[in-house]
C-alpha cells in the first residue's frame, strides 16, 4: 500500500527510531535526570562530572539567572535573591507561606493581575518578580538541555517526578512548569512509584512493599502491590510541608537557644546557623559525637540529643505511615518490603524509628537520591514507546479527597482519597431562581468536613445554562481526574443537552493568560523570538501525530478502515505534511486539527477493536446471550 | 464499547451478588494493561482520550464489584429497582439493635478498657454485616427483590456503623 512509504526522509523521524525520553526529579533541594542508555538507566552527568543540580536558581539586577551550584553558592551572601526550596511553595498562596513558620528571606508578593483575590505566591528579586513556577522552569530547563545533549538532539519527552502527596494545584504547577520550560510531559509521576519500579524492576520483587520517601521538603509514604510487572498503588499519604529542612531548623533553633541568640535573628544569622545545622546532622551519620561553633558559643550535639529534637516530626511520618497501611487495609506484617527514597533518610534516626514501626531493616541499596530520577527513566522509556508494551503498569490513586462546597460551607466528598486513577464522578445540580444561566462551583482538596479547613483548588464558572424555570434545568458536572492526577470539568444541561461553558478560576494556581504572559516574557530573555519557537512546538507535534497515525496504520489501517476513507486519511496527512514544511505555525495546528478529526473514527474502530480482543476467550460465551 | 457493557461483562463475570475476588483483581490487571491510558502516551490524542475514558470506566466497575454494598446496589439497579437516599428500613427490630450499637460506641470512649470494648464491638457489627451479605445473597437469588433492597439498606447502616468504628479506633490510637 502506496500510504505506508510516503514518509520521506528527512521530513518526519521513522515510526521506529528510538526515542529520546528522559526522567527528571524535580526536588525541593537537588534535582536529576536520567535516561536509559542501552538497557539500564543512569542518571545523566553535567559537564564537570556532577549527578545532582541543586534546586536554586540566582536572579542578578543584570536580569541574569544562574541554576545550580553557582546559584546555591549565591544564597549566604544575596539571600533575597537566591530561591532555594522553591517546591514547597508551589501551588500555594501567600498565606500558606508565611504560615510555614520559618525565617524566610524572601519579599512576596501576590502572583498574577488581580493580586488581593489570592492566587500563587510570588517573590520580588532584583532581576523582577518571579512565582515558583517560572523559578522551576529554570530549573527544569538545565536538566532538558543536560538530557537532550546526553541523547544527542531534542527531547521527545520526559516523566517529571511530583510527590505523591501534592495536591492539585502543586500537579498542575509542575505542568505549568515543564510548558514553560519547553518539555512535553509524558507523564506526571509519583514519587514513591518511580523509586518502587527502580526497586521493583532491579530485584523482581512480589507482594506488598511500602516506600517511605523523606526528601528536602516533602514527606511521602505509598504502599503497593506488585503483581507481575503491575504496580498497584494501594494507598498513599505524607505530608507536602515536611523534610529535612525541618530537621536543620530544629537543630538551628537549638544551636540558637544553646548560644543564646533568641528566636529573632537577621537572614544572615538565620542561613548561617542552617548550615551548620546541615553539617552537624550530616555528621552525625558517621560520628556519635559533633562538635558546634557560632560566633564565641561552642557546644556539642549527640545522637540522643539530636534524636530529641527529629522525634517530634518522625513521630508524624509514622502517623502518616500508620494511616496508609490502614488506607491500604494491610498489616505491617503483610509488608514484604520497605524501602527508603530522599537525602533525609540517610539520617540514622530516621532508619531506626522506620525499622522499629515497621519491624524489618529497609532497603536503602539504591542511591536514596537518585532512585526516583531512575524510576521516572525506567516509566518515561516505557511511555514514549522505546519498550515492548508487556512490561510495566503502574495503577496510582488520587491522594487527597475531591469535594465540592455545598450549602453551610460544608464539603461533600466526590472522590475519595486513594481511588485509582484515572476516575470521573458525574454529579447533578439544578437551578434556584428562574431564568438562572449561570452558576458556580467550588471545588476542594481534602479530607475535612469544613471546606474552610479543605484546600481550596478552583471554582468553576459554568454560563450558558439555558434559561427555565427554578429547578427544571438539570446540570450535569463530570469531574475527571487523568494518569497524571489533574482535575477537569465538563458541564452540560440535561435536558437541552446544551453543554456549558466553563471558566476555571485556580485558587492558588495560574490562569491560562498568566502561562501564555510569561511563555512571551520568556521568549524575550531567549535568543529565539515568540514566533520561532512556536512554529517548533508546531512542528514537533505534527511529528508526533503523523507518526503515532503512520504506527496505527501499519498495525490494522488496512483491516478498519475503507479505501475512501483510507484516501480522505492520506490527504490530510499530506496537507500536514506540506504544512510541516512550510513555515506557518497556525497553519500547521489548523491541519493537526483537521487531521485529529478525521482520524477519529479510525481511534475509535482501532478500541473497539482492542476491546473485542481483550474479552476473546473470556467472555465470548457468556455474552451470546 | 464499554460504555454499553455492564461492569460485569466488562469483567467476564456472570451477573451475581457472589464475586471471585482473586479473578476479579486479576482480571482487573489484564484490562488496566489493555486500556490504561500509559499505553496510549506514544498514539494519536484521540486514542488517549479514549483510553483514558475506557480505563476510568474499568476503574469505576472494579470499585463497585470488589464492595459488598456498592454490588448489591448496582445488581438491584440492573433488576429495574431504584433505592434513593431517604429510604429506611421499617424493620423496627433492626432499628432498635442499631441504637444500642450506636449508644455502646458512644459509650467506648468512657470504659475502662476503651481498646477491647471497642474490639468487641467491631467485631459484633463485622459479623452482622457478613450476615446481612449472606441474607441479600441468598434473597437476590431467589428473586425476591423487595427483601433484598430491605437487606441492602441494612447492609448500609451496617457499613457506616463500621466507618465510625474504625474513626474511633483511628483516634483512640492516634497518638503514640
Amino acid at each position: 500500500m502506496a500510504l505506508l512509504q510516503i514518509s520521506e526522509p528527512g521530513q518526519t523521524p521513522e515510526p521506529h527510531q528510538r526515542k529520546r525520553a528522559v526522567g527528571i526529579d524535580l526536588g525541593t533541594t537537588n534535582s536529576l535526570v536520567a535516561t536509559v542508555r542501552s538497557g539500564s538507566a543512569e542518571v545523566i552527568a553535567a559537564e564537570d562530572g556532577s549527578l545532582i543540580l541543586p534546586s536554586a536558581v540566582h536572579y542578578g539586577a543584570d536580569a541574569s539567572v544562574t541554576v545550580g551550584r553557582p546559584a546555591r553558592e549565591r544564597a549566604g551572601e544575596d539571600p533575597y535573591n537566591t530561591m532555594l526550596s522553591i517546591k514547597r511553595f508551589m501551588g500555594r498562596g501567600i498565606g500558606d507561606v508565611k504560615s510555614f513558620g520559618d525565617q524566610l528571606p524572601y519579599h512576596f508578593v501576590q502572583s498574577g493581575e488581580d493580586a488581593g483575590k489570592g492566587g500563587m505566591v510570588a517573590i520580588e528579586t532584583a532581576a523582577g518578580t518571579v512565582n515558583p513556577v517560572q523559578v522551576s522552569a529554570e530549573i527544569l530547563k538545565v536538566l532538558a538541555v543536560r538530557g537532550g545533549q546526553a541523547l544527542g538532539g531534542e527531547l521527545d519527552g520526559a516523566v517529571i517526578t511530583v510527590p505523591a502527596y501534592f495536591d492539585d494545584a502543586q500537579r498542575q504547577a509542575t505542568k505549568d512548569a515543564a510548558k514553560l520550560a519547553g518539555l512535553h510531559v509524558l507523564r506526571l509521576l509519583n514519587e514513591p512509584t518511580a523509586a518502587a519500579v527502580a526497586y521493583g524492576l532491579d530485584q523482581g520483587e512480589e507482594g506488598v512493599i511500602a516506600v517511605y520517601d523523606l526528601g528536602g521538603g516533602t514527606f511521602d509514604i505509598s504502599i503497593l502491590r506488585l503483581s507481575r510487572g503491575v504496580f498497584e498503588v494501594l494507598s498513599t499519604g505524607g505530608d507536602s510541608a515536611l523534610g529535612g529542612d525541618d530537621f536543620d531548623r530544629a537543630i538551628a533553633g537549638w544551636i540558637a537557644e544553646q548560644a543564646g541568640l533568641g528566636t529573632d535573628h537577621d537572614v544572615a544569622t538565620q542561613r548561617a546557623l542552617l548550615d551548620r545545622a546541615c553539617a552537624a546532622k550530616e555528621a552525625l551519620a558517621d560520628r556519635t559525637e559533633v562538635e558546634i561553633s557560632y560566633g564565641d558559643w561552642r557546644g556539642n550535639l549527640n545522637r540522643e540529643a539530636m534524636a530529641a529534637l527529629l522525634d517530634p516530626m518522625i513521630d508524624k511520618t509514622l502517623r502518616a505511615c500508620k494511616r496508609a497501611l490502614r488506607d491500604a487495609g494491610v498489616g505491617t506484617s503483610e509488608v514484604r518490603e520497605v524501602v527508603l527514597v530522599g537525602g533525609s533518610t540517610r539520617t540514622l534516626r530516621v532508619r531506626e524509628r522506620v525499622e522499629g514501626f515497621f519491624g524489618r531493616a529497609p532497603h536503602a541499596d539504591i542511591d536514596p537520591d537518585q532512585v526516583v530520577a531512575i524510576g521516572a527513566a525506567l516509566q518515561a522509556d516505557v511511555l514514549v514507546g522505546n519498550k515492548s508494551r508487556d512490561d510495566l503498569l503502574l495503577l496510582d490513586v488520587i491522594p487527597l479527597s475531591l469535594g465540592i462546597e455545598t450549602m453551610g460551607g460544608l464539603t461533600e466528598k466526590l472522590i475519595p482519597r486513594n481511588t485509582t486513577i484515572p476516575v470521573a464522578k458525574a454529579q447533578e445540580f439544578t437551578t434556584f431562581r428562574d431564568g438562572q444561566t449561570a452558576m458556580a462551583i467550588h471545588v476542594v482538596q481534602g479530607e475535612r468536613e469544613l471546606v474552610q479547613d479543605c484546600r481550596s483548588l478552583a471554582r468553576f464558572e459554568l454560563r450558558g445554562i439555558p434559561p427555565m424555570v427554578a429547578g427544571a434545568a438539570h446540570i450535569r458536572v463530570t469531574f475527571q481526574v487523568d494518569a497524571d492526577g489533574l482535575l477537569s470539568v465538563t458541564a452540560m444541561e440535561k435536558s437541552s443537552g446544551v453543554s456549558a461553558d466553563i471558566t476555571v478560576k485556580p485558587s492558588y494556581g495560574l490562569e491560562e493568560t498568566d502561562i501564555t504572559r510569561m511563555l512571551q516574557d520568556s521568549y524575550e530573555h531567549a535568543e529565539e523570538d515568540v514566533a520561532a519557537r512556536a512554529l517548533r512546538e508546531a512542528r514537533v507535534e505534527a511529528e508526533r501525530t503523523l507518526e503515532a497515525l503512520l504506527v496505527a496504520l501499519e498495525e490494522n489501517g488496512a483491516e478498519l478502515l475503507g479505501e475512501n476513507e483510507l484516501n480522505e486519511l492520506e490527504r490530510a496527512m499530506e496537507a500536514l505534511r506540506l504544512a510541516h514544511n512550510g513555515g506557518d505555525a497556525e497553519e500547521i495546528r489548523r491541519r493537526i486539527e483537521a487531521l485529529n478529526e478525521i482520524s477519529e473514527p479510525f481511534a475509535a474502530r482501532r478500541m473497539d477493536a482492542s476491546i473485542k480482543r481483550a474479552m476473546q476467550g473470556h467472555t465470548l460465551d457468556e455474552f451470546d446471550r | 464499547m464499554t460504555q454499553q457493557l455492564n461492569y460485569f461483562e466488562i469483567f467476564g463475570l456472570k451477573p451475581g451478588f457472589s464475586v471471585d475476588r482473586e479473578a476479579l483483581a486479576t482480571r482487573y490487571r489484564e484490562l488496566q494493561r489493555e486500556f490504561h491510558p500509559d499505553r496510549y502516551a506514544a498514539k494519536s490524542d484521540r486514542e488517549q482520550m479514549l483510553a483514558m475514558q475506557y480505563a476510568t470506566r474499568i476503574n469505576e466497575a472494579h470499585n463497585v464489584l470488589r464492595e459488598p454494598v456498592a454490588r448489591a446496589g448496582y445488581l438491584l439497579e440492573l433488576a429495574g429497582v431504584e433505592i434513593s437516599p431517604e429510604q429506611t428500613t421499617a424493620d423496627a427490630e433492626f432499628l432498635m439493635q442499631q441504637m444500642l450499637l450506636r449508644e455502646r460506641l458512644e459509650e467506648v470512649r468512657g470504659e475502662a478498657d476503651p481498646e477491647a470494648a471497642l474490639d468487641a464491638l467491631s467485631r459484633e457489627v463485622g459479623d452482622l454485616f457478613t450476615a446481612e451479605q449472606d441474607r441479600f445473597g441468598r434473597l437476590f437469588v431467589d428473586g425476591e427483590l423487595e427483601g433484598a433492597s430491605d437487606s441492602l439498606l441494612k447492609m448500609q447502616f451496617l457499613a457506616k456503623l463500621q466507618r465510625q468504628v474504625e474513626e474511633l479506633e483511628e483516634d483512640l490510637l492516634g497518638d503514640f
